[in-house]
């Protein structure tokens, strides 16, 4: 117990990077989650709308990164993705690609789930009464889609903002190499991940806290929808 | 062709012996995990509150912490608090651990399908408890705990490349060795991903196979 009291001091090193680990974890998570959201949805269309072909390379796509550890595919990221393409990339651009294209692929499942409950009746109809096929989707699919998507696709970023942590072996400075640089100071692994796991609580508890507003946000601007 | 084959052919027998501990940490792991995961789910439902509190806080605590950080605690915490043991079993009990919290909230969702009046008709005919669970509950969730607990087990097997920043000489650990050993990062990366891929694809594939079969069962 005399341990735990005296920890207070030794834990030092962590609060002192602690903000901004935690800082790089939120940022990191974050635009992988927008950047993932954007191709997810390109994905979707194209597999909706597209040739057999695309739809092949698509399908394959999606399961090569549903069927791989994110952990495999940072590393590509960061050692290989560079010296194919000839250019030198970051740690953290390399961890921030890595993640937006794993979660491209789950995102795309998530709305493809939703677009399966719109009834195809929907489409045909705005299609009849003369929108343009990008109408269609911007005016009738798309909303729809994202309302009923709102609850996995939060989850989905929970997942990202947990599985950032790997970047952490990539040498990105984000909170787990903080926990990880602090234990190797202080020779406390329990207080220290201890503490990170509580940071951690913390931050998906305010993740799920603003997923809930979003659902009611969207649960007001579209009332009728369902 | 830029991709060199003698490296590939070099490293396929480390990285399938990477594979065994990969397959052997999941094997045990993961179905010991959906033991702790169905105790945790009865006793979220128990009567006694302490049960339901200790049940609940350990999935929130699975829910809301990475699994990295899950390790770090069990592979440097644990020495601490003066319980040693072999890396191999700290990996098991920690996929187990994980798997467990996950699995606690898939068979929970699969009890809310089963209507409660069910439960209490077959307990006014005279069911035990037992029964209850044997002849009215279990035989209806069953279909539909497949799907989700095939993709929490093919993400615990993703999952268990982590155990590789702890130096157990599982699949992507030996996929490091290799790529320190000749910097064939495309080579050796490449076979590592096609077979955690090849794996989670036959993963998936029994899975539906399981699934097709339970729901033809089911409606008999």
């Amino acid at each position: 117990m005399n341990d735990w009291l005296t920890a207070h001091g030794a834990l030092t090193p962590f609060y002192a990077g602690v903000i901004q680990g935690a800082g790089v974890t939120v940022y990191t998570s974050s635009l992988a989650f927008v950047i993932g959201l954007a191709l997810g949805v390109g994905l979707l269309v194209v597999r909706a709308t597209g040739g057999g072909i695309a739809r092949a390379v698509i399908a394959v796509y999606v399961s090569a990164m549903r069927g791989t550890p994110l952990l495999i595919q940072l590393l590509v990221a960061y050692y290989v993705l560079p010296s194919l393409l000839g250019i030198s990339i970051s740690p953290i651009a390399a961890g921030i690609l890595a993640l937006a294209l794993n979660t491209a692929a789950y995102i795309s499942e998530i709305l493809r789930g939703a677009l399966s409950t719109i009834p195809r009746g929907q489409a045909a109809a705005a299609r009849a009464l003369g929108l343009q096929p990008t109408q269609v989707w911007r005016h009738v699919l798309l909303p729809q889609l994202f309302h009923r998507a709102v609850p996995p696709l939060t989850n989905e970023y929970t997942v990202l903002l947990k599985a950032s942590s790997l970047l952490s072996i990539i040498a990105v400075t984000e909170l787990a190499t903080v926990a990880r640089n602090a234990t190797l100071q202080s020779d406390l692994p329990l207080q220290v991940f201890t503490a990170t796991a509580v940071v951690y609580f913390l931050m998906l508890w305010c993740a799920s806290s603003v997923s809930r507003v979003i659902e009611r946000y969207f649960a007001r601007l579209l009332p009728n929808v369902h | 062709m830029f991709i060199d084959f003698d490296v590939v052919e070099q490293a396929v027998p480390a990285l399938l012996h990477g594979l065994k501990i990969t397959a052997a940490v999941s094997a045990i792991g993961i179905p010991l995990g959906i033991l702790v995961g169905t105790i945790t789910a009865y006793m979220a439902d128990a009567q006694r509150w302490p049960l339901r509190a200790v049940a609940l806080g350990y999935v929130e605590l699975v829910r809301n912490i990475p699994f990295l950080i899950v390790v770090y605690l069990s592979f440097f915490g644990l020495p601490k608090l003066g319980l040693l043991a072999s890396a191999f079993s700290i990996s098991i009990g920690a996929t187990a651990f994980y798997t467990g919290g996950y699995f606690c909230e898939i068979l929970r969702a699969a009890f809310r399908s089963v209507a409660k009046g069910q439960v209490r008709a077959a307990l006014s005919l005279g069911l035990s408890d037992w029964q209850v669970q044997r002849h009215v509950v279990v035989p209806q969730i069953f279909g539909f705990l497949i799907p989700p607990t095939v993709s929490l087990a093919m993400m615990m097997f993703k999952d268990t490349a982590v155990f590789s920043v702890m130096s157990l000489p599982e699949l992507t650990y030996q996929s490091n060795l290799m790529t320190a050993d000749t910097f064939a990062y495309l080579e050796v990366l490449g076979t590592t991903a096609l077979i955690y891929w090849g794996c989670s694809v036959v993963m998936e594939v029994l899975g539906h196979a399981m699934e097709t079969r339970v729901r033809r069962w089911s409606h008999q």
